[in-house]
This record gives structure tokens, C-alpha cells and sequence, in this order.
């Protein structure tokens, strides 16, 4: 049996810029292997030695994930082996296609029973491949897993609800998406970075799959988002305490503080 | 005749869900998980049916999936549902059993020609698109108030189901804070010197009424808070009464997050901090004066 994890080559959105048009640019943002995916892989990692399991990272992208700089970057983190369909085009997919093709090559697989996610892609940042996956592979799906103990084809499961913490078991085939807070991060040393040279790395493109790119909506416009507009009042700061009963007034005289205050 | 699902899983509060999807359909459809009573209070919202999948029993919401991606398989349309856990792995299904594309916190849907238009945030919220989609969409957007319209009816359906079941549910012991439903909240940035400074910001936040939120940094890199207070671009986007960010410079990676705030006060040494254009209420001076003032004039 092996455990699949899906991760994502692509630059955090942290870095991306924004121009005058509302048009986000990643041209300058450096890519790179998240935390959320670091994460997941570092549970894939326990999971695979405490059950005797392979543990493979799939991705979807660009021809800039088929590089060694990028392979070689997920598989220090602790895989085994990377599956990585790498065409023109597959840069910038949404969730729904990213599924769709994640999908394609979770089925070049054998035998794998659970597929790992982090909790969030750092440049789309929508958190639904792992439930779109699921769907796409017909799977039952679980997200914001913060513990996760099993075997082959039994999984128990821990997270925390606005209203207390859960424990759920899965049986069969399932997609979980692991919360930050899975497992602590450990930075790769020198040794795992020289055996990721010499781990499989396995690249496929969209036709030797017998894939074709899903089809996206069409974009008809950007724009910057805006939010309320603000009334920049400058309250001095010279006297602290005189600054602090100024704005304190102002906030009461809004209605914005507790009864009682101001 | 177009159609659009809303999924309700667990809870009914899905009146904005419903508002939305009848601009772009000529039908609404409610597929509801959970206890009969949420069926009843989402039938309130005056549906032209409110499909219901049973009482759970000891299976999970999340092991519905299966079910709701078989009805709307069987009549594709758009389908509309909440941010929280469960209503994303149901979205997840029922979006791929029909091949929907996903848009996140859409701020405007239209139909227009035969289009769907969608205008939404993108990667995370950085800016805003404007995309046209001719097939199925499935939209995720905070649902709203619980519908309270005169009673309606309610179709038990069955499906079938993923084997997910809930073992345990145990109380929350420690102090969990929703930032999202916070009427005011205190944001800490980087320009606080050391974890054992927060005090001065809690001290400020409970002298407010307020849930104290972070920049990035402060949760993923320096760990002084826990990652569910960070507010920004992945963390929380908060739209309280009262945003304070004390030593937050304002990059447009937190402002994604806060940006929707009725009222925002910034304090920053920097007077060219990029808050300090954003801001309600501008306080250029230091936090480690200010902060204390502050609590010291709301206390008294």
C-alpha cells in the first residue's frame, strides 16, 4: 500500500504584487514548498514508517515543478519518491482543475488507500482541492485533521470545532487535509537534502496521461478590492495620555465601545 | 429551467446562501445534512423544495458527500455553501460530481447571455476578477442569518453515504476565539519586541471588549500566538465594529484580512506605514506609550 500527498510547487502569495489594474503578479515571488505542504508530508512521513507504507508526493504544475530545484525540495521534506505532471499551462490552475488532474494521477497509483493535503495552497489559498479531489476520486474526505493514527484502510482522526474537539474514524480510501498544527516543522538537513538527489522522481505531461487541461471560465476583468472608505483623523501623540482620552472619546462618541466606557 | 443547490450541513444559518442563488436561478433547492430541526428552520428560507438526507445518527456530516454528489449529478446546477469544515467536503463533492468551477467569497453573481458572471477576490483576497463561466459554478461564501419565514416543506431523500464516523466529542478546555465574530478586535504586529510584551496588548484588548489577532509573523514565524489569530491573506478575514493594529505595518497581505472593518485605528511608529493611509484613526507614536494609555483611559 502506498500513501500519497499532494503538494504544490508555487510562490507564496505573501510576496505576490499587486498593479494599478487589480492584476496580481507572482513574477517576483519565488517558488517554493509551503508549510501546510511541509507539514503534510512530515504526517505522511510517520504515518508511512509506523505502517510499513510508501509515501509519494503528487503535483500539478508548470514545467518549473519538473526541475530538480523543486522535486528535489518535496522530497527532502521526507517522501519516498515524486510523481509530477509538468506541462505549459499548469501554472496557474484553479482548485476544480488541480483536482481534476491530481485526480488523473492519484490513478497512476497502485494500491494507495489515503491521500494527504495541507491545510491551504499559499497562492490560491481557496481550501478545496482536498475535498475537490476527494469528490473527483469518489473518496470520502475529511479536512482540519490535527491528529491522524491508522493502518491500511482504517483511520482515526482528531480536530478541533468551534465547539470542542472531535474524534472520527474513516474506514477505506480517504482524502485528509491536516491542520498547520498536524506535526512541528523540521527543516531538512544536509543528509536529507543529498538523498533527495537520489530519490525517483517520475515526470509525466498532459498527453501521456491522457489528459487534456479542464476548461476554465473566461476572465473579463480585475480590479484592486477596496473596502470602506477611511477617515484618516491624525490624533497627536505628543501627550500619550492625552492622545489615548482623545481617541477613546471618539470611539464612544461612535458607538464602538462598551456601554459603560468613554 | 437553471437550478442552484444550497447546502446546509449541520446548521441552517444560510439566508444570504439563498438570497444570492435566486438572482441567478430560476429554481432553489436546499440539501440539507443533519438534524430534521435544521431541515425545518431552512425550509423557512421559502424554497421551492428542501431536500433532507436523515438523521445522521453516528456518521459525520462529511459522509454525506457521496448522496448530495448523486442528486445533483442527476440535475446539475450551481451550488452555494458555507466556509466551514464540512460544508467544503460536500461543496467538494457535489462541485466535481458535475466538473462546477469554484470561486471563493463571490461579491457579485449575474446571469447575463447565458453566462454566469462571477466577481470574486482572487488568491486570497490580493484583488478583485470578474469571470464569466458557462457551465455550473459552485460558490463558497459565509451563509448569513438563519431563515425565520413562515414554515415550509421538507422531502426526506436517502443516498448513499462514506463510512466517516463521529467516535467522540469532547468540550473545547482551552480558550478558543472565533476573530471572524468578534464585534472588536486588537491586531499585534511585528513591532512588538518580545512575547512577554503581549500583556500590554491584552490588558488593551480586555479593557476593550476586544479578541486580540496578529499579523502574520507574530503566529508562523515567532509563534507568541496561536495560527487561529492571525489575520490576513490564509488566516482570518474579520469584518468587526472595531479594528485597532498596534505595530502593523498594513501590507496588503493584512489588510485582505481586516480590510472590511467598520472602523479601523492604526498605531505605528512609522508615520508611512501603509496603515497609516487606511486607517479611521491615526495614532504615529509608539505602542509601548500608547498602549498603556489606552487601557489606562478606557478603564477610567
Amino acid at each position: 500500500m502506498t500513501i500519497a500527498v499532494i503538494y504544490k510547487w508555487a510562490p507564496d502569495a505573501q510576496e505576490a504584487s499587486v498593479d494599478t489594474a487589480g492584476r496580481v503578479d507572482f513574477s517576483r515571488a519565488k517558488a517554493q514548498i509551503s508549510d501546510y505542504d511541509a507539514v503534510a508530508i512530515q504526517v505522511g512521513r510517520q504515518l508511512a514508517d509506523a505502517t510499513g507504507q510508501g509515501l509519494v508526493g503528487l503535483t500539478v504544475s508548470g514545467p518549473a515543478g519538473g526541475q530538480p530545484a523543486a522535486t528535489k525540495a518535496a522530497l527532502a521534506r521526507g517522501l519516498d519518491s515524486v510523481l509530477v505532471l509538468a506541462d505549459d499551462g499548469l501554472d496557474r490552475l484553479g482548485p476544480s482543475a488541480a483536482a481534476s488532474l491530481l485526480a488523473g494521477l492519484v490513478g497512476q497509483l497502485d494500491e494507495v488507500g489515503l491521500v494527504l493535503a495541507g491545510d491551504s495552497s499559499i497562492d490560491v489559498g481557496a481550501r478545496m482541492t482536498p475535498a475537490l479531489l476527494a469528490g473527483q476520486l469518489g473518496w470520502a474526505c475529511l479536512t482540519d485533521v490535527e491528529r491522524l493514527d491508522g493502518s491500511a484502510s482504517q483511520w482515526s482522526a482528531q480536530r478541533t470545532q468551534p465547539w470542542g474537539v472531535e474524534t472520527l474514524s474513516l474506514t477505506g480510501p480517504a482524502v485528509v487535509a491536516l491542520s498547520p498544527t498536524a506535526a512541528p516543522l523540521k527543516a531538512p538537513g544536509m543528509k536529507d537534502i543529498l538523498a533527495a538527489g537520489k530519490k525517483p522522481v517520475r515526470l509525466v505531461g498532459l498527453a501521456e496521461l491522457g489528459l487534456t487541461e479542464p476548461a476554465a471560465g473566461q476572465l473579463k476583468a480585475t480590479a484592486h478590492l477596496t473596502g470602506p472608505s477611511r477617515q484618516g483623523v491624525v490624533i497627536d501623540v505628543s501627550d500619550p495620555d492625552a492622545a489615548a482620552q482623545a481617541l477613546v472619546a471618539a470611539l464612544g462618541q461612535a458607538g464602538l465601545l462598551i456601554e459603560g466606557r468613554a | 429551467m437553471t437550478v442552484s443547490y444550497v447546502l446546509a450541513a449541520g446548521q441552517a444559518q444560510v439566508g444570504d446562501l439563498v438570497q444570492a442563488a435566486r438572482l441567478v436561478s430560476d429554481q432553489v433547492v436546499a440539501l440539507v445534512v443533519g438534524p430534521e430541526a435544521v431541515a425545518q428552520r431552512v425550509a423557512q428560507a421559502g424554497l421551492d423544495q428542501t431536500l433532507w438526507l436523515g438523521e445522521p445518527g453516528p456518521l459525520a456530516l462529511e459522509a454525506f458527500a457521496p448522496a448530495l454528489a448523486e442528486i445533483v449529478r442527476a440535475r446539475p446546477g450551481h451550488i452555494w455553501a458555507t466556509r466551514r469544515p464540512a460544508d467544503r467536503v460536500l461543496l467538494g463533492a457535489a462541485a466535481a460530481a458535475i466538473e462546477a468551477a469554484l470561486v471563493v467569497g463571490p461579491t457579485e453573481v449575474t446571469a447575463q447571455d447565458g453566462l454566469t458572471l462571477v466577481t470574486a477576490p482572487v488568491n486570497g483576497g490580493l484583488a478583485l476578477s470578474t469571470v464569466a463561466f458557462t457551465g455550473p459554478v459552485a460558490l463558497l461564501m459565509d451563509g448569513g442569518a438563519a431563515p425565520d419565514g413562515p414554515a415550509g416543506a421538507v422531502q426526506p431523500v436517502s443516498g448513499p453515504t462514506a463510512s466517516i464516523q463521529l467516535v467522540e466529542s469532547q468540550p473545547s478546555v482551552g480558550q478558543t476565539v472565533d476573530l471572524t465574530a468578534a464585534t472588536r478586535v486588537v491586531g499585534i504586529g511585528g513591532g512588538l519586541k518580545a512575547a512577554s510584551d503581549l500583556p500590554l496588548i491584552e490588558d488593551l484588548a480586555q479593557a476593550l471588549g476586544a479578541a486580540v489577532g496578529c499579523s502574520r509573523p507574530v503566529a508562523e514565524g515567532l509563534g507568541w500566538l496561536p495560527k487561529d489569530r492571525y489575520i490576513g491573506l490564509s488566516g482570518a478575514h474579520i469584518a468587526p465594529q472595531l479594528y485597532i493594529a498596534v505595530a502593523i505595518s498594513g501590507q496588503l497581505q493584512h489588510m485582505a484580512g481586516c480590510r472590511q472593518a467598520d472602523t479601523i485605528v492604526a498605531i505605528n511608529t512609522d508615520p508611512a506605514a501603509p496603515i497609516m493611509a487606511q486607517a479611521d484613526y491615526v495614532l504615529a507614536g509608539d505602542l509601548y506609550q500608547l498602549a498603556p494609555a489606552l487601557t489606562r483611559a478606557l478603564a477610567g
